[in-house]
């Protein structure tokens, strides 16, 4: 098999480095689409990528041999992949596989737990205001998704700060950024070289619902309850898990401080594109390789 | 932008705004804490209606005007489901989203910067 099987595993480490640098310059709505898009589909090739670096050697085990009528000593003789490197493929990818299951599994879960939650809060609106014990301003996903913000936090604000945080919160229900993590975080489970993607992802969300803010309450209000939210964040012990939500608040406060970023043109997203067309023909290639190498193995 | 917010929207405003005074308000005390230059008087005496109704809110009658604050309704019971939510969903961090949280040390100073002395006093 010649070297097009590793590209899909050059590619996705190329867009972990080169996407969450181009999500920054793109207007937040694009860039998480981007970002969500090319993990999806960066992960599922990387896994294809491994499944044919290991198919080979998998075909010379007895039990599928048998199964695809193929010889063993043939397929051994003619694996231009060597031996160690098809042992890792097969184990990374049963690994993987089994932990992205379980992720998966995991986050249906939570999503049912949160839709039960959202049905059961009682709202005005989508608001419900409940005392979490410290400073707190979250969506909830569900039909309809709930906004729970805590009644420091609405004292903390001025109206126009306020209105900057609904919009906000409003924001991550109607654009279902929720998914949208859901999508990278599992990405990023099946192949960890696109971690840094999903972290681009959660800042990508943010700078989306900072902008459906700045639409309500403008680009100084919005960065005002950012930072008056920050700082009752700081003053208050929080819990550890809370702590990771925002750690890009400076990122976000110096996109408001910018003007609005203008719709792209779509030129700015072929470096993307260009990137998932390569992995696709790389595949195609390797695909056409192994299946020539097993037709080659097999008994007549 | 603000013109085209569906009633829902204003609802959750109004409810916030009650939430963050300290005492009751009047529909133009609402009407000023919402700071808006987009809303009429009535409009808010409306969602103020509306919120009555679901009982959302209570009302009462002080002089001329009606006063309104917001109703706890089983707050109790919701702090300890959502409490309990949170605790649980603590290893799936894609379902909810935060606002807030803690900042660095590094994040803090530059907040600091950002909001000038006026950020800096409203911090202490």
């Amino acid at each position: 098999m010649s070297i097009t099987v590793y590209l899909p595993l050059l590619i996705a480490a190329l867009f972990a480095v080169v996407g969450p640098i181009l999500a920054r310059r793109l207007p937040p709505g694009s860039a998480t689409w981007m970002l969500s898009v090319g993990a999806v589909v960066l992960a599922a090739a990387t896994a294809a990528a491994l499944a044919l670096l290991a198919l080979p050697l998998a075909a010379q085990l007895p039990v599928l041999a048998r199964q695809g009528g193929w010889s063993a000593p043939v397929l051994a003789a003619h694996d231009p992949v060597r031996p160690p490197i098809a042992v890792t493929a097969l184990v990374a990818l049963v690994g993987l596989g089994l932990a992205t299951g379980r992720g998966l599994i995991g986050e249906v879960a939570a999503l049912r737990r949160s839709y039960r939650l959202a049905a059961d809060l009682p709202a005005a609106g989508q608001l419900t205001i409940v005392d979490t014990g410290g400073p707190d301003a979250f969506v909830v996903p569900g039909r309809p998704g709930r906004i729970v913000v805590s009644p420091s936090v609405l004292r903390a604000l001025d109206g126009r700060q306020r209105r900057a945080l609904l919009a906000h919160e409003r924001a991550h229900l109607i654009n279902r950024h929720h998914l949208h993590l859901l999508a990278t975080e599992l990405a990023a489970t099946a192949n960890p070289l696109l971690r840094s993607v999903h972290r681009a992802s959660r800042l990508s969300c943010e700078r989306w619902a900072d902008e459906a803010a700045a639409a309500v309450a403008g680009r100084s209000g919005a960065a005002a309850a950012l930072a008056r939210a920050g700082q009752l964040g700081a003053a208050v012990p929080v819990r550890p898990r809370l702590a990771a939500a925002v750690t890009d608040v400076e990122l976000r406060l110096s996109a408001l401080s910018r003007p609005a970023p203008r719709p792209i043109s779509s030129w700015r997203l072929i470096v993307p594109l260009l990137l998932l067309v390569v992995c696709g023909l790389a595949l195609g290639n390797a695909a056409a390789e192994a299946h020539a190498l097993l037709e080659l193995a097999q008994k007549r | 932008m603000s013109a085209k917010r569906a009633s829902g929207d204003l609802e959750s405003e109004v409810l916030a705004a009650l939430w963050a005074a300290a005492g009751p308000l009047t529909a133009g005390e609402v009407l000023q804490a919402l700071d808006d230059p987009d809303l009429a008087y009535n409009t808010v005496q409306t969602i103020l209606t509306r919120l009555h109704a679901k009982g959302a809110v209570g009302r009462e009658r002080t002089g001329r005007a009606h006063t309104y604050t917001p109703v706890l309704d089983d707050a109790g019971l919701v702090a300890h489901r959502m409490r309990a939510a949170l605790d649980r969903g603590s290893d799936h961090a894609a379902v909810l989203s935060h606002f807030l949280g803690t900042l660095s040390a590094d994040e803090r100073s530059a907040l600091s910067r950002l909001l000038g002395p006026a950020g800096r006093k409203a911090s202490r």
